[in-house]
């Protein structure tokens, strides 16, 4: 029987399609205000999860539609957690090299500004691997 | 309701794009297309209208980056007006209202590329 703790967490598979990412982003906008944030902060989490999914979908899972991508909204009561698992390729921590704003500004091109957005909208962004299954955890905290 | 559909019309000199829904992922080549299609027709002068845009992500944002060489080495521009408080967010975040002009409305960007302000 699910206690009163499992339910202040719920979770959703989809298939590694960008279709669904509508569907994501507008379930994160909600829990996001369920969980006490402003509009205004509810659509940069929204953004974040886009991004975080996105990149699951087109660079772990190459764009391969028949995989799958599960994620997790935890509410702690001073934050709102997102955790996205997948068995494609993880990104390591040190990977992560945020592009400079102020050089795309000088430089344009495209691609790289997704993992700058979730640093930005997010108070915490983390990669790991672990048991084959690679995970990004973002965490907005409720101000 | 569609995810995303776009609006293209002549207005002044420019050729005002007007998307409505969401710019993301699933979205984006939508979106590309009818800026190439504009950009290959010889029309540089873009004015994006994004009152009905409810939000862009780093796809829809590199699509506009992959043409804004090409249109300013052609003389024209891209520029922005009408941004929902959450999509000025994502561009000002980037530091991309520094490389785009971004206009409160359709009418003052008009104004704008007419000389007029």
């Amino acid at each position: 029987m699910a206690t009163a703790t499992d339910l202040e967490n719920f979770r959703l598979l989809i298939p590694s399609q960008t279709r669904y990412l509508n569907l994501v982003t507008g379930l994160a906008k909600r829990a996001s205000t369920v969980a006490g944030m402003d509009d205004a902060t509810a659509a940069k989490v929204s953004i974040a999860v886009d991004e975080a999914i996105t990149n699951v979908i087109m660079h772990a899972y190459q764009g391969e539609s028949d995989h799958l991508v599960d994620i997790e909204l935890r509410f702690t009561g001073t934050a709102l957690e997102i955790h996205i698992w997948h068995t494609g390729r993880g990104l390591q921590q040190d990977e992560v090299v945020l592009p400079d704003p102020s050089e795309y500004v000088k430089h344009p091109r495209k691609g790289g500004l997704g993992l700058l957005l979730m640093s930005r909208f997010m108070d915490e962004v983390h990669f790991e691997e672990r048991a084959g299954r690679a995970e990004c955890c973002m965490i907005k905290r409720v101000s | 309701m569609a995810d995303l559909s776009i609006h293209v019309r002549e207005s002044s000199g420019a050729t005002v794009v007007q998307p409505e829904g969401f710019i993301n992922a699933h979205t984006v080549r939508q979106f590309e297309s009818a800026l190439e299609e504009i950009v290959k027709s010889g029309r540089y002068t873009i004015l994006l209208n994004c009152a009905a845009l409810n939000y862009i992500s780093s796809a829809g944002l590199g699509a506009i980056m992959g043409l804004i060489e090409t249109v300013r080495e052609n003389g024209g521009d891209i520029l922005l007006c009408s941004l929902q408080e959450n999509v000025f967010a994502i561009f000002d975040t980037l530091g991309f209202t520094e490389l785009y002009k971004v206009f409160a409305s359709e009418d003052d960007a008009l104004l704008s590329l007419a000389g007029k302000v």
